[in-house]
């Protein structure tokens, strides 16, 4: 088709478009902090330094909001995946009463405001005690990815032909080894997908982190690259050093499972 | 009959968790919404007030401004990210080299957090040393830097701008997953026919891709009245309150004014609009999937 190199060209600079503002962040994070206030700005930190590193993780310890995004992000991914999969599983592959209904319930809590559950949920974890903790965080995260988790996986499962589950059935395998052996690999990329949307929304983010976390002991690395403040300026150099170490992971990831992404991303996700 | 039981059973600490973290907190939010709260050392004191903490916001003509405001910039913003991202899929379905590149750059601004991108770009939009105002005054379109967050106007198309570049990606993707599945063979027909690109992407690609748009609307516009993490950041909510959201004033109403009852009246009022948007569109959807 005669489209095919206009196409290839155009789709290249949008891209490259796209890409720029986070090449401005890694350019910018490794310039000194006089260079930070020029104009007009240079391309190219002259010369490169580390000092914006140092002030991050030495004087911020932005390390330890680092490690509070990671325990957070990892134990709700776990976590939603252990208790989404079975059900899914439930919703699809059984005849429950009712499932077509919690489907669509699902659906809606997916797209609830955040905000709508800040008043309650900051009254009933301070009377359990729990403001400033992990679980204040994990617990929410949780029951907010859920809904979309459970979809994605399944949507997964739908396709997954029932004659192995009979099978095994037949020889006596009882319903989590069922689950585990037949059911889990086949639906890897629904897993995949569920986990990888789950991990990015948490280690985003933000409004649950700021309410229910003010102790910087449990603050995430959002909330930290917020907060950074100086008196006079923003620190900017200290909060793109942050930021540049809090992308690493997830675009690595992204990067990664990308096709599982793309794929959960351009089915929409939900669509039954 | 066994299978249903298992059904259940399999579902039920999932479904018990989300309806313990959402669906009851939000009842209970109603109650603290018709309640005055008064914190004490280790609980809380609650007196029935009615619906005088919902008079109130409805007097309050920050109230009133905050949602014109969200309103407004939910419309601006979700139009602007389909448009972009319709074009940007039909692009990428269209490149026969590179795919998977142009794929793995666009995931980057959607898996960029937040605040990050906040950050980012109050520096890019920075009135005395930023990029933005680099290239305006390279490009002479402007004579000298733009205080770009003093002033309302500006402040709106910095969010705009911010927003577009994290958002579109996820817009694109979307709809690119309905672009992909057009069948190819229409395109040449419709071209053998003498159709113009314009009238293939209004008379065949949105028709058919109908499904992928109206989920993407309905995420974007839901997710974008919900707004909080990148005017919190990047504007402050500034100049004055000019780029206030619904959700912005209730986290000030909550822990600024510690009124968590009027907080919550907010908060109940914003989450009324959504359900009723949601409950719209999904009426709008069957009624589509009914017809189509």
């Amino acid at each position: 088709m005669a489209a095919g190199k206009g196409a290839n060209i155009a789709g290249a600079a949008i891209g490259v478009v796209f890409l720029l503002p986070v090449l401005w962040l890694g350019s910018s994070a490794f310039k000194p902090v006089s260079e930070l206030g020029e104009f007009p700005p240079s391309l190219l930190p002259t010369p490169p330094t580390t000092a914006n590193f140092s002030a991050a993780f030495g004087t911020n310890d932005f390390g330890s909001f680092l490690v509070n995004s990671l325990v957070v992000g990892v134990l709700s991914t776990v976590i939603v995946v252990c208790l989404g999969l079975p059900a899914a599983y439930g919703l699809s592959r059984t005849r429950m009463r009712g499932s077509g209904a919690i489907l669509t319930g699902l659906l809606v809590i997916s797209v609830f405001p955040v905000i709508a559950t800040i008043p309650p949920l900051y009254v009933l974890l301070r009377t359990l005690g729990w403001l400033n903790s992990y679980q204040a965080l994990i617990l929410p995260y949780v029951a907010f990815n859920l809904p979309l988790g459970i979809w994605t996986m399944r949507n997964s499962l739908l396709p997954i032909s029932q004659e192995m589950e009979e099978a095994a059935e037949l020889d006596g395998a009882g319903t989590v080894r069922t689950i585990l052996q037949i059911i889990v690999p086949q639906a890897l990329p629904g897993i995949f997908v569920a986990s990888v949307l789950t991990f990015v929304a948490c280690w985003q983010e933000f409004l649950m982190a700021l309410s229910f976390n003010s102790d910087a002991t449990y603050q995430t690395a959002p909330v930290g690259i917020a907060l950074f403040g100086g008196a006079f300026q923003l620190p900017y150099g200290t909060i793109f050093a942050a930021s540049l170490v809090a992308l690493v992971p997830i675009v690595i990831l992204v990067l990664a499972l990308r096709r599982w992404v793309v794929d959960g991303l351009s089915s929409g996700s939900v669509k039954g | 009959m066994r299978s249903r039981r298992r059904g259940t059973l399999l579902s039920a600490p999932a479904l018990i968790l989300v309806a313990l973290v959402t669906l009851f907190p939000i009842a209970f939010s109603v109650y603290l919404s018709l309640s005055d709260v008064q914190a004490g050392v280790d609980g809380y004191e609650f007196s029935f007030t009615g619906t005088d903490n919902y008079a109130t916001a409805l007097q309050s003509s920050a109230v009133w401004r905050a949602l014109r405001f969200t309103a407004l910039y939910t419309v601006v913003s979700v139009t602007i990210e389909i448009l972009l991202g319709l074009g940007i899929a039909v692009i990428i379905d269209r490149m026969t080299r590179g795919t998977g590149l142009v794929l793995a750059m666009l995931l980057i601004p959607w898996a960029t957090i937040t605040v990050v991108s906040a950050q980012l770009w109050s520096y890019i939009f920075n009135g005395v040393y930023g990029l933005a105002n680099h290239v305006l005054v390279t490009l002479h379109i402007v004579s000298s830097p733009v205080t770009f967050l003093n002033s309302p106007s500006g402040a709106f198309l910095a969010l705009l701008v911010a927003d577009a570049w994290k958002t579109t990606p996820f817009v694109a993707l979307i709809l690119f997953g309905g672009v992909r599945a057009i069948d190819k063979e229409l395109y040449s027909a419709a071209r053998l026919d003498g159709a113009g690109e314009w009238r293939i992407l209004t008379s065949i690609t949105v028709p058919l891709i109908r499904q992928a748009m109206i989920t993407a609307i309905v995420f974007r516009v839901l997710q974008a009245f919900g707004i909080f993490d990148l005017p919190f950041v990047l504007t402050n909510g500034g100049p004055g309150s000019a780029t206030q959201s619904i959700a912005m004033l209730a986290y000030n109403a909550l822990f600024q004014d510690l009124n968590i009852g009027y907080g919550a009246a907010i908060s109940c009022v914003t989450t009324l609009v959504v359900v009723v948007l949601a409950v719209v569109f999904l009426r709008a959807f069957r009624a589509e999937n009914v017809h189509g």
